[in-house]
């Protein structure tokens, strides 16, 4: 039965576009039939009509008499007026007027000469080939060409005697997709988007407050999520640039691309949190489209986590929890027609996920709410699950959980988990779970947290920046055993899983560096690693270098390439692929 | 109605042709549309400082991107998008996406030196009240009503601007009419 509401709703609608007369004559014509034998419709007309009356009668303000020359600074600075509060200048520079505008001339003049110069500070941009150098001395200086060898660790995914009906594809390229760089003055430090393949410019993002430490591209490529640090407030900065336009898929029958009302080239603030919680730093988007980016926000004040949801659709983002100690898991791809699944943690002393079902088509309306209330699933004692990008695996914690202060962290018998996912539509889980470090012994000494990353192929996996309580377990005379300064590099079906052997090489990351973030190439066998250097004083800006780590086993060492050295003082990294 | 004068830009002199084309182009586009996109800036987000922060640097993308304009797209639309997403960005960063309606209309309390009788006093209440209602609403509500009813544009402009299809664009804005109207009716307004 339709009701009142449903009944009008069309004719409000035309009502609404007759108000600027974009009416065709057969929609006014029926408008016009409708509004003679309908009360409440009148109504509305007259409703709306005053309300542009009084909408068009607004008072209009002249704007500030120096706002000319405020665009002019800018423009000769480089600079925008709406930074965060943090990082303004003490002073706003207003009033500066012609003899500053012939220096602009006199740059627009370089670059319409087709010269354009460097940003301060910065070396230009030299190709990859001629750019790499090996810190390990190595035969070649180019990237290996021949097809990657497969694992002798790993189990075949695919039955020997399956046919091959397909002709063997070009072997994956180990280079990111892209990679983020912090250059310039230590002052005046800018982000930019690099083509991983040739280091170009892919766009130009504001001055951060601080250097790049996560990044993500979504699976359409259109976007990049990353995380800045904000000085030393102990917070950090959740972003989004739009590097690429939408593109209609090959495939006739396939989705629509997600356009977005914000520009290629445009960045979006998505919210500060606190930081320095790995659980805190990812981002994560949903798959195969891209029509999501989820997040988790500690609140700067409180501490208190939610998730949150960026939609470039919208170009929104909302919050979608409102418990203050929820985590953002992982997506399922591909979920059901029309929507998108999402798994959620709740922190506490028991952490729990549920799974939560989005409607695509809800346009990002919905107010937050807690998770369990609304939750399609339920596995306890699973704390933010990382699905491999197929959806097949996951990486997990388990562990009793404690609240330090303002944060949730694992207080004891924690560790992180692998197991099977299941994603039938009408239910979902976790099975045949084990310790992803199959040499360790998790008690009264166990892990409060680590960074987990999937490769692209579904199988690679690799975990660093690993936070241990109590002594390490490495035995008389051996390095500490889980290392945090270590990456450990794994493969889902290689049954030994994780042991003290599959750390990468101590030579690979630069003596005192440290890792920042991790990426597994498509390969399933390169790393892409960003090292932080130490910061030798106040005066001294972040610096980091994005490193191509080919791992080998035995006793062969790993070979190691600089994508970028931070020998130029400035931040590299990290990278991201759009998981193809 | 766009004011000039105060806020003028003042076109540099640069010897080449190429750049003096592009430097009276961009004088052009801010005599005639700096007042309109601050103010629709300023119904935006309620703040005087705010609103000129976020139109000048409209303007500064602008000045970048200019050569990039396509024939195809309203140089109107495109700098009210750029206003649009760098308003959108500014708001989001100030955490004040959803909801707005504890957000007050700082603008409105400023002095007004203008000489002014009884009529403007009341004009200036009646205009914090609608400021009021505004922000009661979504921010894509109030963007899609300002364009509308503020600047004039018609579906086909505002989905240039907001990168909507056309009835996107008259669902949203019914909706946005819908929503003012209880925000008005909140404030006392009739009907």
């Amino acid at each position: 039965m339709t009701g009142p509401r449903e009944r009008h709703q069309p004719y409000e609608e035309l009502i609404s576009a007759s108000l600027a007369g974009d009416l065709t004559a057969d929609e006014r014509r029926r408008l016009d039939s409708h509004l003679d034998g309908c009360q409440a419709c009148r109504a509305t007309l007259a409703a709306f009509s005053d309300q542009r009356r009084i909408m068009g009668g607004l008072r209009h303000v002249a704007p500030p008499r120096d706002l000319g020359a405020r665009v002019r600074t800018g423009i000769e600075h480089g600079r925008f007026a709406s930074l965060p509060w943090w990082r303004r200048p003490p002073v706003l520079v207003a009033g500066v007027g012609g003899g500053l505008a012939a220096v602009a001339g006199a740059l627009l003049a370089i670059v319409l000469l087709g010269n354009p110069s460097p940003p301060v500070g910065e070396a230009t941009p030299t190709p990859l080939a001629t750019s790499l150098a090996s810190i390990t001395p190595s035969p070649s200086a180019s990237f290996p060409s021949g097809p990657t060898p497969v694992p002798a660790s790993a189990t075949p995914l695919a039955s020997p005697s399956e046919p091959v009906a397909t002709p063997t594809p070009a072997p994956a390229s180990p280079e990111p997709d892209v990679y983020l760089a912090h250059t310039g003055p230590f002052d005046n430090r800018a982000l930019t988007v690099r083509d991983g393949e040739t280091g170009e410019g892919v766009a130009e993002v504001d001055t951060p407050p601080g250097p790049p430490v996560a990044a993500e591209l979504s699976p359409d490529g259109q976007w990049i999520a990353y995380i800045t640090r904000v000085g030393d407030k102990g917070t950090h900065e959740v972003r989004a640039t739009r590097i690429g336009e939408a593109v209609a898929s090959d495939d006739p029958d396939g989705p629509p691309p997600i356009d977005s009302p914000i520009e290629v080239g445009e960045t979006i603030t998505l919210g500060e949190s606190q930081s320095n919680d790995p659980f805190l730093e990812r981002l994560f988007w949903a798959s195969p489209r891209g029509g999501y980016l989820a997040y988790t926000l500690a609140d700067v004040d409180s501490g208190e986590t939610d998730v949150w949801l960026f939609e470039p659709s919208t170009g929104e983002a909302r919050r979608l929890t409102d418990t203050g100690s929820a985590y953002a898991g992982s997506w399922i791809p591909d979920g059901g027609a029309g929507s998108s699944r999402l798994w959620v943690s709740a922190a506490s002393q028991q952490p729990v996920s549920y799974l939560l079902e989005l409607q695509d088509d809800a346009g990002g309306t919905g107010e937050p709410s807690d998770p369990a209330e609304i939750a399609t699933a339920t596995a306890e004692g699973v704390f933010q699950p990382l699905l491999s990008p197929n959806g097949r695996f996951a990486i997990y914690w388990n562990g009793a959980m404690d609240r330090a202060g303002d944060a949730w962290q694992f207080a004891s018998g924690a560790q992180p988990y692998l197991a099977e996912h299941r994603a039938e539509s009408d239910q979902a889980g976790f099975t045949g779970e084990r310790p992803v470090f199959s040499d360790l012994t998790v008690g009264r000494e166990a892990f409060t947290s680590a960074s987990i990353t999937w490769g692209p192929d579904s199988d690679a996996y690799a975990v660093w920046d690993v936070r241990w309580t109590g002594t390490p377990q490495s035995g008389g005379g051996e390095d500490p055993y889980p290392d945090e300064r270590r990456v450990y590099f794994g493969h889902a079906t290689d049954p030994r899983r994780l042991t003290r052997f599959h750390a990468i090489d101590r030579g690979d990351i630069p003596e005192a560096s440290s890792v920042v973030d991790v990426k597994v190439s498509p390969t399933g066998e390169h790393l892409v690693i960003t090292a932080a250097r130490p910061v030798g004083g106040t005066l001294e800006a972040p610096s980091a270098d994005l490193l191509l780590i080919e791992r080998n086993t035995g006793t062969e060492e790993d070979q190691v390439f600089e994508i970028r050295s931070a020998d130029d003082g400035f931040w590299w990294g990290p990278a991201a692929f759009d998981g193809e | 109605m766009a004011l000039s004068g105060p806020a003028a830009w003042k076109s540099s002199t640069v010897s080449r042709p190429a750049a003096s084309d592009h430097e009276a182009e961009f004088a052009r586009l801010f005599e005639e549309y700096s007042a309109p996109i601050y103010n629709y800036v300023l119904r935006m987000v309620a703040d005087a400082d705010r609103a000129a922060d976020i139109t000048q640097d409209t303007f500064i993308k602008a000045y970048r991107k200019l050569d990039t304009v396509t024939e195809h797209r309203s140089t109107r639309s495109w700098l009210y998008r750029i206003a649009t997403n760098t308003a959108i960005d500014d708001m989001r960063r100030r955490r004040m996406v959803t909801p707005m309606g504890d957000d007050q209309p700082a603008f409105a309390n400023r002095p007004d030196h203008r000489p002014g009788p009884e009529a403007e006093v009341m004009a200036a209440t009646l205009d914090e009240r609608v400021q009021r209602a505004l922000l009661t609403l979504r921010p894509n509500h109030r963007q899609c009503l300002l364009l509308s009813d503020l600047d004039d544009m018609s579906a086909q402009q505002i989905g240039e601007v907001m990168g909507l299809s056309y009835a996107a664009v008259r669902t949203l804005l019914c909706r946005a009419r819908g929503e003012m109207r209880r925000a008005l009716a909140a404030e006392g307004f009739a009907r």
